[in-house]
C-alpha cells in the first residue's frame, strides 16, 4: 500500500463570472481600489464599496497583446535579452443583465435618461423638452428623496426619476458622483438647464411613498441629491453609436468559486474600446438562444486597459490577477 | 413556480371570456370560462368535460445559460381538449375540434402576461412578465368505450381529443447565489 501524501487539489472550477464596476475619479484619474488583503473574499452579494455589482457576464475573454521584443547580438543572432514592448490588454464579456450601467459602459460615451418630454415638445431621439425639474428639498438621502407636500404627487410609485442639479452653463465634467460628460461649451448643449439629469447617473424607481417624499428601490449612485437637486421623470435610457466622450471606470471580475479557490480579475482602468486591432466588426448585442424564436438579449462590451502605476514597485500595470487558493490545498 | 402557473392560468381564462364569451363550464356550481387546471379541482375518475381546456404541469427545469441574479426556469405544460360535436348526431366533431383548436391558439397569444400573486386581493404585480412557446398540437386521437385510438382512423369515433404542449418560461422568485 502506497503512503505518500495525497497533494490536495489545486484546480479553481467555476461555473459564472461576476462583474463590479467602480467610477475612477475623472479630475485626479484615480482608479478604485481592490485591495485582495482587504476585499478578497467578500460576499458575492455584497461588494466593498465603492464596487457596484453588475451581474453576471459571460464569454469573458481577457486578451494579451503586449509584444515582447528581443534584442539578438552574437555571430549567429541569439536572443541576448528580451523586454516588453507597447502594453497591450483587452477585455470582451456580454451583459447578461441590462441597466443604466451595463448599457453606459457597453455603449461607452453619453449614456442619457430620456426624460419624459412635454407632449408638445417636438420629438428628438434622446428625448426633447421635458417636462420641469421637481425641486429635491434638503433632508433628502441617497434612498428618500424629499420633495415635500402636494410637489412629492408628481411623482408615482414605478416611476423612474433622474435626479441631480441644474446644469450651471459650466464647462467640464457634469454630473454628482459620478462624471457623467463632458461639456466643451454650453452651447454644445444649449445651455440647457436639463442637460445634468439627462444624462447623470443618479437614477432611481420609486418603490413607495410618504406624504412629502419619495422612497427609492436602490441607492442613489451619485450619493445624497446635493443642494439644488431637481427630479424628472424617466422612460428610457438611450445610448448612441458615436459621442466624444469616453467613461472610464475601474473593473473587477471574479470566477464564482465552486471548488474553494477563488479567482479574480482586477482593472484599474477600463476604456471602452470596439474591438481589438483584428477585429473588422464589432457586434453590439448577442441574442442567446431559450426555445426558437425566444431568445435573451445580451449586451457586449469590449474594453481595452488604461495603465496604472503600481505604488509598491512603481511598475507600470494593466491589470491584476489574484488567486485565493481553497482551504488546505496544495501551494505548488 | 405557482405565481407563474396562475398567471398563465388566469391569462387564458380572461382571453377565452373575451374571444368566446358561451365557452363556459359549470364546476361545482359555478360558472367560468372553460379553462381548467387539472390539478386545483376536485380528484374524479370521471371523464374529462368537453369542449374545456385542461391545464396540467409537467417537468421544470433552469434554463441553462440564462442565470441572471434569477434563474430562467421552463416549465412544461400539455393543454388537451376534447369534444363529441354539438349535435345530436355528431358529425361536426372534427369542425368543433378544429375550433377549439384555433381557440386555444387565439388565447395564447399573445404568447406573455405579467407574472402576478393572486394570492392577494387584489393581485400584486410582480415586476416580470412570464412567457410561452406556441402551442404544438399533437395527433387527434379518439375513444369508443373508452378505448383509445389515434391515427388514420381516430375520426370515425364519436369522441375526439387533442393535446397542445407548450412550454412556459418565467423568473425563479429565488435569487441565485
Amino acid at each position: 500500500m502506497s503512503t505518500s501524501a495525497l497533494r490536495a487539489a489545486m484546480i479553481p472550477v467555476t461555473r459564472r463570472v461576476r462583474a463590479y464596476f467602480a467610477p475612477v475619479d475623472r479630475v485626479t484619474g484615480l482608479p478604485a481600489v481592490f485591495d485582495p488583503a482587504k476585499h478578497g473574499m467578500f460576499l458575492l452579494d455584497a461588494p466593498p464599496a465603492p464596487w457596484r455589482d453588475l451581474g453576471w457576464i459571460d464569454n469573458l475573454q481577457r486578451t494579451c497583446a503586449t509584444a515582447t521584443e528581443a534584442i539578438h547580438a552574437g555571430a549567429r543572432g541569439a536572443t541576448l535579452t528580451q523586454f516588453r514592448g507597447p502594453l497591450d490588454a483587452r477585455v470582451e464579456f456580454d451583459f447578461r443583465e441590462w441597466g443604466k450601467l451595463q448599457m453606459a459602459l457597453a455603449g461607452g460615451a453619453e449614456h442619457m435618461n430620456v426624460l419624459a418630454a412635454d407632449p408638445n415638445a417636438n420629438a428628438q431621439p434622446s428625448g426633447g423638452i421635458p417636462i420641469p425639474a421637481v425641486a429635491v428639498l434638503p433632508g433628502s438621502s441617497e434612498s428618500e428623496v424629499i420633495f415635500g407636500e402636494g410637489a412629492v404627487d408628481a411623482f408615482s410609485i414605478g416611476d423612474l426619476l433622474a435626479i441631480d442639479v441644474d446644469y450651471q452653463q459650466q464647462a467640464g465634467y457634469v454630473s454628482t458622483g459620478v462624471v457623467a460628460a463632458y461639456v466643451k461649451d454650453p452651447l454644445d448643449v444649449r445651455r440647457d438647464a436639463n442637460y445634468v439629469r439627462r444624462v447623470t447617473f443618479n437614477v432611481g424607481r420609486v418603490v413607495g411613498k410618504t406624504a412629502t417624499s419619495v422612497l427609492l428601490a436602490q441607492p442613489l449612485l451619485g450619493g445624497v441629491p446635493p443642494v439644488g437637486a431637481a427630479a424628472q421623470k424617466v422612460t428610457a435610457f438611450v445610448d448612441r453609436e458615436g459621442g466624444s466622450f469616453f467613461q472610464d471606470w475601474s473593473a473587477l471580475f471574479v470566477l464564482q468559486e465552486e471548488s474553494g479557490g477563488r479567482v479574480c480579475f482586477y482593472y484599474p482602468r477600463l476604456s471602452p474600446s470596439a474591438g481589438g486591432k483584428d477585429t473588422v466588426t464589432f457586434q453590439r448585442e448577442n441574442s442567446v438562444e431559450i426555445a426558437k424564436p425566444i431568445a435573451s438579449v445580451a449586451l457586449h462590451a469590449s474594453f481595452v486597459a488604461l495603465p496604472h502605476t503600481d505604488e509598491n514597485d512603481t511598475e507600470t500595470v494593466l491589470c491584476y490577477r489574484s488567486y485565493f487558493p481553497a482551504e488546505t490545498s496544495a501551494l505548488y | 413556480m405557482q405565481f407563474a402557473k396562475d398567471s398563465f392560468y388566469m391569462a387564458l381564462r380572461e382571453r377565452l371570456g373575451s374571444l368566446n364569451p358561451a365557452r363556459t363550464v359549470m364546476v361545482d356550481g359555478a360558472t367560468r370560462p372553460t379553462v381548467i387546471v387539472a390539478e386545483n379541482e376536485l380528484p374524479s375518475p370521471a371523464s374529462p368535460l368537453p369542449d374545456a381546456f385542461y391545464i396540467d404541469w409537467g417537468s421544470a427545469r433552469v434554463v441553462q445559460n440564462h442565470a441572471g441574479s434569477r434563474a430562467l426556469a421552463a416549465l412544461d405544460c400539455v393543454i388537451s381538449y376534447c369534444t363529441s360535436g354539438t349535435t345530436g348526431s355528431e358529425v361536426d366533431r372534427g369542425r368543433t375540434l378544429g375550433t377549439l383548436g384555433g381557440e386555444l391558439f387565439s388565447i395564447c397569444q399573445p404568447p406573455q402576461t405579467r407574472k402576478q400573486d393572486f394570492t392577494r386581493i387584489p393581485s400584486v404585480d410582480l415586476g416580470t412578465s412570464i412567457f410561452w412557446t406556441l402551442p404544438e398540437l399533437s395527433e387527434i386521437r379518439s375513444s369508443l368505450s373508452g378505448a383509445l385510438t389515434s391515427g388514420g382512423d381516430a375520426g370515425r369515433h364519436a369522441r375526439m381529443e387533442r393535446r397542445a404542449l407548450l412550454t412556459v418560461f418565467f423568473f425563479f422568485e429565488v435569487t441565485l447565489l
